[in-house]
């Protein structure tokens, strides 16, 4: 595509020096007939003749011209009517009257009209526009610059091991398993794990993190990433269309492929925009006639109002800037699914975000564990019971828990486990070694009926400190509980302060105790906190918040258990880092994970659509404007004329300026989090 | 005269003293005559481009129940007008010749897809079953317009 944009922009190049060349020709031919004189000096008489101007304006016409008279032709045919058309008629009608005046002046001077050409009409105005074409071309190149940026990413060869050997090979010969060596300075050409030595690897273009991240064995790199300082080697775990790189592109296209709801309405209006304004122009000529008589003055009004309707600027005003936008996105790690959710995330009211990997680390810890004076069995055979349960689980609360007990096991077998069962956002239970043990919220365990005085006290001091608490019940009886803390992400805080900046309801949505929910609230400045909602409720509390008139809503989350409320809200966002269930039901994915990246979407959201709103008004505004004054309209009130040469060039210059403003996009800047915080 | 055309003004006393600007009278049988071609005109052209001709073209079912279609485009995409049956996937080949680059691409909004066209080359882009309704398409830059009706 690069290749024949290149094709395309020195053919239009060419087209343009010879349209110039011979363009300037004719006007210098028309001279004398511009300036009201019979002759000019130092003109010959041949050089001005209607012939020569007639053999200087048909090759711009039919050569540089020809696209839009073929363009024309093509789309009559289909019933169809767009730009080719209004241009190619436009100046088909200014040189064909010519005609009649080069070879049959007769007919107008016994009308006692001078017999007069207007090739240099017809010959500017392709000129203009075909100057349009070209810088048009070369802006559209432009944006689509971010996806052909994302691509160029990717280093065209790896250093792979085979048979315990070193080979460089193109990187599409590398397939999933085959171990890759990353030395210093080099960027990762596939996704995979690391499986021997460290290193610091630079995600920026990916992510938008400028900082870079440590990288040890297990640890998950992403290709086109640059691998810092150290020396490693990772086993390949995605190539192709699988890799991160290939879905961000892929996503990224998705999105310039898509509508936005007021481009909908932009292409109804194009549709029968030009058949109007060709009736427009029918109207001027007839009623110029009327009321002259003068079939000539009458021709250049029609001519005019066919070459200043721009059709172009209209269709160009949504997806240039919707293209621009979803790649300036992609570069700071904001992926747009669509230009509906480019849309709707400006017009946002409540952001509601989940607590878990979304305003904390989603790294829980045990950080306290109390035995309650009820219990009875020995420490060694809980926890071993507690670790048997809970490592059946996915929760990252059970991951902690497991992470705490296992070092402090003597026994590093752990008991058999039957009738597990997971109960969605309120815990997991199972027999163990002939006991019934119940590992989960205390809400839970009261909501079965046990009795869980004692753990009172000590739920609320964990609470207090942020803590989510897991209780160990055994055979109906309370026997311990865990304190589990999730350390917030360092920019939260400031994430949340920007939200509230940007004018929007910031709302908590957690499955933990209410305490523990508006202790974390508290800390990152939160003042409405939605708590203890099951996975399953998380979806209901969106719509609820949406009936309620506090819309439109976003839902920012990262697990499986936010997918649900993701797809109900009008915009789910979800972290990069969290789960891929998450990110396919979301419609804006922050790459890094990072929560600034939340106001940074909103923010470009809302310059692509002023953006789009400038070039709609501006589009529609030239159109309403410049066609009643080509018609001639203003004349008998103020004596204005539009010159056809003004009105084309008016016209290749309206979808100029649409897609230069569009372009202005690119230098689009999130406010950062330290100057929105303070 | 175009020079006060050029300007973008002209003034009533010029006018009168340019060739260009003066009034002539006109049998009112010419006055008649061309207010009725203009409308006559107008008439059609509204007709030709916003009348609706033909049903369209429809795709032909081709193996495992894939239904097939070849659009030209040159100008415009040939046919413009495609029919498609609902809940059977749908294969368009598109042959482009017009070495346009506002053609270069085709966007299907309603499925979020868009195809790369290369010059002289046919490219085909298979959509999964769809229900009945109406989906437009369009070049990339929004300018050549095709619309397929699904029933």
């Amino acid at each position: 595509m690069d290749r024949e944009l290149a094709q395309e922009l020195t053919l239009l190049r060419r087209k343009l020096t010879v349209a110039a060349v011979l363009t300037g020709l004719v006007v210098l031919a028309s001279l004398p007939h511009m300036l009201g004189l019979h002759s000019l000096a130092f003109l010959p008489g041949w050089f001005t003749s209607p012939w020569t101007q007639l053999l200087l304006s048909t090759p711009v016409l039919f050569w540089c011209g020809r696209e839009f008279f073929t363009g024309a032709a093509s789309a009559f045919r289909q019933h169809s009517a767009d730009m080719n058309t209004l241009v190619a008629a436009g100046t088909g009608i200014a040189w064909l009257a010519s005609l009649v005046a080069t070879f049959a002046p007769q007919l107008l001077r016994a009308e006692g009209l001078p017999a007069d050409v207007y090739y240099e009409t017809a010959a500017v105005i392709i000129t203009l526009i075909v100057l349009g074409r070209l810088l048009e071309a070369r802006a559209r190149g432009q944006t689509s610059e971010a996806i052909r940026r994302l691509l160029q990413l990717q280093p065209p060869t790896a250093r792979v091991l085979r048979n315990g050997v070193p080979q460089e090979i193109p990187v599409a010969l590398v397939v999933v398993g085959d171990q890759v060596q990353m030395r210093p300075g080099e960027k990762l050409p596939v996704d995979g794990v690391v499986v021997e030595g460290s290193s610091w690897v630079e995600e920026s273009m990916l992510t938008g993190e400028p900082t870079p991240v440590e990288k040890g064995p297990g640890d998950s790199v992403i290709g086109a990433s640059m691998n810092r300082s150290g020396s490693f080697s990772f086993r390949v775990s995605h190539v192709g269309s699988d890799t991160v790189l290939a879905q961000i592109v892929e996503l990224v296209r998705q999105a310039q492929s898509s509508r936005t709801r007021v481009q909908k309405l932009a292409d109804q209006v194009v549709g029968w925009f030009v058949p109007v304004v060709i009736a427009i122009a029918i109207t001027a000529f007839v009623v110029w006639f009327l009321v002259s008589g003068n079939p000539v003055l009458a021709m250049l009004f029609l001519v005019s109002v066919l070459v200043i309707a721009c059709p172009c600027a209209l269709g160009l005003a949504t997806p240039t800037s919707i293209m621009v936008a979803s790649g300036k996105g992609a570069e700071s790690g904001l992926i747009f699914r669509s230009a509906e959710a480019l849309e709707t995330a400006g017009g946002l009211r409540t952001i509601v975000l989940d607590k878990t990997g979304t305003l904390t680390l989603g790294h829980p810890e045990v950080t306290d564990f109390e035995r309650l004076p009820a219990g009875k069995l020995p420490v060694q055979t809980l926890l071993a019971a507690v670790a048997a349960l809970e490592e059946r689980s996915e929760h990252p609360l059970a991951e902690a828990i497991v992470g705490y007990i296992r070092p402090q096991l003597q026994d590093p077998q752990l008991p058999a486990v039957e009738g597990f069962e997971a109960v969605a956002g309120l815990g997991v239970q199972g027999n163990v070694a002939g006991r019934k043990v119940l590992v989960g919220t205390p809400r839970w365990m009261s909501e079965l009926g046990i009795d869980i005085t004692g753990l009172t006290p000590l739920v609320a001091r964990m609470e207090a400190a942020a803590c989510s608490v897991a209780a160990v019940v055994v055979d109906n009886r309370i026997e311990a509980c865990f304190g589990i803390a999730d350390p917030l992400k360092p920019s939260a805080a400031a994430a949340v302060v920007a939200l509230r900046r940007l004018g929007l309801q910031v709302v908590l949505l957690s499955g933990d105790a209410r305490r523990t929910a508006e202790v974390v609230a508290g800390q990152v400045g939160i003042e409405r906190v939605i708590a203890e909602v099951r996975p399953a409720d998380k979806a209901a509390v969106i719509r609820r918040l949406q009936e309620q008139g506090d819309g439109p809503v976003a839902m920012v989350g990262d697990g499986i258990n936010d997918a649900p409320a993701l797809a109900a809200a009008d915009v789910g966002i979800a972290m990069g880092t969290g789960t891929d269930v998450a990110i396919a039901a979301s419609d804006i994915t922050l790459i890094s994970g990072n929560l600034a990246g939340v106001p940074a979407a909103i923010e470009l959201s809302r310059h692509t659509m002023a953006n789009i709103r400038q070039n709609l008004f501006f589009a529609f505004a030239y159109n309403v404007a410049g066609i009643p004054i080509a018609a001639g309209l203003l004349f008998p009130f103020t004596g204005w004329l539009l010159s056809p040469m003004i009105a084309g060039g008016a016209m290749a210059f309206s979808s100029v300026s649409v897609v230069t403003n569009a372009l202005r996009l690119r230098r689009f800047r999130p406010t950062p989090l330290s100057v929105a915080a303070s | 005269m175009l020079l006060p055309f050029l300007m973008a003004e002209g003034s009533a006393a010029r006018a009168a003293a340019e060739p260009l600007w003066r009034s002539i009278e006109q049998p009112s049988g010419l006055n008649v005559l061309v207010v009725v071609v203009g409308l006559a005109l107008i008439a059609w052209e509204l007709w030709w481009f916003l009348g609706r001709h033909g049903s369209g073209t429809a795709a032909k079912l081709g193996e495992q129940g894939i239904q097939e279609i070849t659009i030209t485009v040159d100008g415009g995409y040939i046919p413009a007008r495609i029919k498609a049956i609902a809940g059977r996937p749908l294969r368009l080949s598109f042959h482009r010749i017009d070495p346009s680059g506002c053609v270069a691409q085709v966007i299907f909004p309603d499925f979020h897809k868009s195809l790369d066209l290369p010059l002289n080359a046919t490219t085909s882009l298979e959509l999964p079953a769809t229900p009945p309704g109406i989906y437009p398409f369009h070049c990339g830059m929004n300018m050549v317009r095709g619309v397929m009706e699904v029933n």
